[in-house]
């Protein structure tokens, strides 16, 4: 191996990468927006992640792998890319930073802060027109961390972050 | 000799794929949309709770999570009877949801004070998600106690034939001693068993459902089970303690006998769903997904 010329990125070089890979169920939005950077470390060409993935059963967990490997190995300087999902942190909506809220919202899911409760009486923000006349359907939905709800004031279905 | 933490993770990992395995037969026929979304959401949660539980057995037995999870013989199966019953009806399915997850809820409150980090850190997200699982079940519980006729009926039905079974949940591991001393399961079996009961009751005195505990309180008859060598072994499955009233509380009378699921011992219903659940995965042995 020829001797390294390029230095190795800094823990903030490498956050900023995964601040661009988007979430695979909800592609407008960052893993790092959505909170699931845990750590990153680097130790020469060696980069470490460590992930908490939003519900245990997520079953996009082995894509965001892939997906972050991928997008970390070809940075200059890196020649080795080990992400972890650990266990000792619980994955909360309140992680969710503010941008990757807005974007949520935009993509048509009420971002955490919309009014969602437990047991899912309604009243949360519709993302689609602002209105709070809006009921629960279900406390489940297409994702784990999703449930579904109604919008009365412009008639349309619309997903919850569950909180 | 094995190390009795892997009985525990396989115990709780099993008992999550196979409920999770049934509650997905749902899938496409349940009652109505929202309750076939609720059904596949929830089993996705438990067969991802399994992935959790397994992934620790992994670190502690080499071996591939899938292999565990799907490459088993059924013998080498830990998950409790109650589990891999049919859902049968709406009844039973609702009666085995909510006594299920409040089961597993005592359980993982008490795993969050585990000596063993691992497993008490792993029960932070879990509970979190299980909070769904509970309500869910426990909306229902309510909806159907509260009629119509048919509907108590068929709930009560449900009821009386799972408690028994849901004892079985409680069935001591074969190192349980062990597992107690050194502070991985900081409560026996005995004392989560009395913890759900206590639990429980006070759900069904609020709902006038106390006969349940009268007339389901003890576990059935043993069932003669082929083991995977084909031998009809004797009968040494599991019979359990009986529940009775005492003061205001329900308590357990008498230990448990024999074998049950945390031996390896199941009915004759675990051989359809093992099938069904491993049948890819025996079909394409190390296929990658």
């Amino acid at each position: 191996m020829t001797s390294r010329t390029v230095t190795a990125p800094s823990p903030e070089d490498v956050r900023a990468v995964l601040d661009a890979v988007p979430d695979p169920e909800m592609p407008p939005v960052s893993i790092g927006e959505l909170g699931m950077v845990v750590d990153v470390r680097v130790d020469g060409g060696r980069v470490e992640v460590d992930l908490v993935p939003t519900f245990s059963g997520c079953p996009a967990i082995a894509v965001i792998r892939e997906d972050v490997e991928r997008a970390l190995r070809p940075l200059a300087g890196v020649d080795e890319v080990e992400v972890r999902f650990v266990r000792d942190v619980v994955w909360d909506p309140e992680r969710i930073t503010f941008a990757g809220r807005r974007k949520l919202a935009e993509f048509g899911i009420a971002p955490p802060g919309s009014g969602q409760t437990l047991l899912g009486i309604g009243g949360v923000k519709c993302p689609l027109c602002g209105s709070r006349d809006t009921v629960a359907d279900s406390p489940f939905g297409p994702t784990p961390c999703r449930a579904t709800n109604y919008c009365r004031g412009c008639r349309n279905p619309f997903e919850v972050i569950k909180p | 000799m094995s190390d009795p933490r892997i009985d525990l993770l396989l115990a709780m990992a099993d008992d999550e794929l196979v409920i999770g395995h049934r509650h997905s037969q749902w899938t496409g026929v349940a009652p109505h949309l929202e309750e076939d979304l609720a059904f596949s959401s929830i089993a996705q949660d438990e067969v991802g709770h399994a992935v959790v539980w397994y992934g620790l057995a992994s670190e502690l037995t080499g071996k591939d999570p899938d292999a565990l999870g799907l490459g088993r013989q059924p013998d080498q199966y830990r998950n409790a009877i109650l589990v891999e019953r049919p859902n049968r009806d709406w009844g039973y399915t609702v009666a085995r949801h909510y006594l299920y997850d409040t089961a597993d809820d005592v359980r993982l409150v008490a795993l969050a004070d585990s000596a063993w980090r691992p497993v008490a850190d792993a029960t932070g997200a879990l509970r979190r998600e299980e909070r769904y699982h509970l309500l869910h079940a426990r909306t229902w519980l309510d909806r159907l106690a509260h009629g119509p006729v048919d509907a108590r009926r068929k709930l009560g039905e449900g009821l009386v034939a799972a408690f028994g079974e849901a004892l079985g949940l409680f069935e001591p591991l074969p190192a349980e001693g062990d597992l107690v001393a050194d502070g991985v399961l900081p409560v026996p079996h005995a004392e989560l068993l009395q913890r759900w009961l206590d639990m429980i009751a006070a759900d069904f005195d609020a709902l006038g459902l106390e006969r349940v505990l009268e007339e389901g309180a003890t576990m059935a008859d043993p069932e003669f089970v082929p083991t995977s060598s084909g031998e009809m072994e004797a009968p040494a499955t599991l019979s359990g303690p009986h529940v009775e009233r005492r003061d205001r509380g329900w308590v357990p009378v008498g230990e448990f006998t024999g074998r049950g699921g945390r031996h390896g011992q199941h009915s004759e219903d675990f051989a359809e769903v093992w099938q069904d659940m491993t049948g890819t995965y025996r079909a394409h042995p190390g296929a990658t997904w």
